[in-house]
């Protein structure tokens, strides 16, 4: 399944922590028309280079869903952000 | 002739370990009593498959910056999809990346990396574990790779 939320945390100076839920959903709901509309010059380009786009496209969906649990954290003195993929 | 002793001649064969590894291999195997399963193995025979890679960095710095620590947890499933992504270079792109890789002196051909052995590839990441400490005057690096 692919993402649909990624928490993304910020601390400042102050030590307040700033958490904002960024909902993922609606960005693969706005990028849907766009991957639709350029898909055939996706696959132009695929076989251009001489790639199959089917397995192109398997391979970015496969790249997507792999995103979920991903999490990544840098934290320093004076300030730190997390972001983690659901 | 059992399973594990199987698997040590097929490496053997294949050239993936030597003689004399492979004497040592079997006499562990003969060690070992009958039944018992091997340290890390369930009673199917199989490994706990890790899901996760860790990278964790802790740098200490004796100036006025203070401490940073970086924390990545990457799933298996991610390196499974970006091996697969690196069976997609074009030939061409495959071959100047090979070039660059050899010019920086590393012995690494990426044209062997397929789908085939993906398996064996992340199966060998089980076991990986990586500690790399750094003292330098001004700077303590600690960087930590693993498996969970």
């Amino acid at each position: 399944m692919i993402p649909f939320v990624a928490v993304v945390s910020l601390r400042g100076r102050e030590s307040r922590t700033l958490r904002v839920w960024v909902p993922l959903i609606l960005l693969w709901l706005l990028l849907v028309p766009l991957a639709v509309l350029f898909s055939p010059l996706i696959c132009i380009v695929c076989l251009a280079c001489r790639v199959n786009p089917f397995r192109t496209f398997s391979v970015g969906w496969q790249i997507l869903c792999a995103l979920n649990d991903t999490e990544l954290e840098v934290e320093h003195r004076s300030a730190g952000i997390s972001i983690c993929v659901f | 002739m059992n399973e594990h002793r199987r698997q040590i001649l097929q490496m053997l064969s294949e050239g993936k370990i030597s003689a004399d590894e492979a004497e040592r291999l079997i006499s562990a195997l003969e060690e070992r009593p009958s039944g018992s399963p091997a340290q890390g193995v369930s009673d199917s025979g199989t490994k706990a498959r890790p899901k996760y890679l860790r990278v964790q960095v802790d740098a200490e710095d004796d100036g006025h910056d203070g401490p940073t620590k970086v924390n990545v947890r990457v799933p298996m499933q991610l390196l499974r999809a970006g091996v697969k992504l690196a069976g997609l270079i074009p030939p061409q792109a495959l071959h100047r990346a090979n070039v660059a890789i050899h010019e920086k002196g590393i012995p690494f051909d990426l044209s062997h990396i397929k789908p085939e052995n993906l398996e064996e590839l992340i199966d060998q990441l089980n076991d990986l574990s990586v500690d790399v400490d750094q003292a330098d005057h001004a700077t303590k690096v600690k960087v930590k790779v693993f498996c969970e």
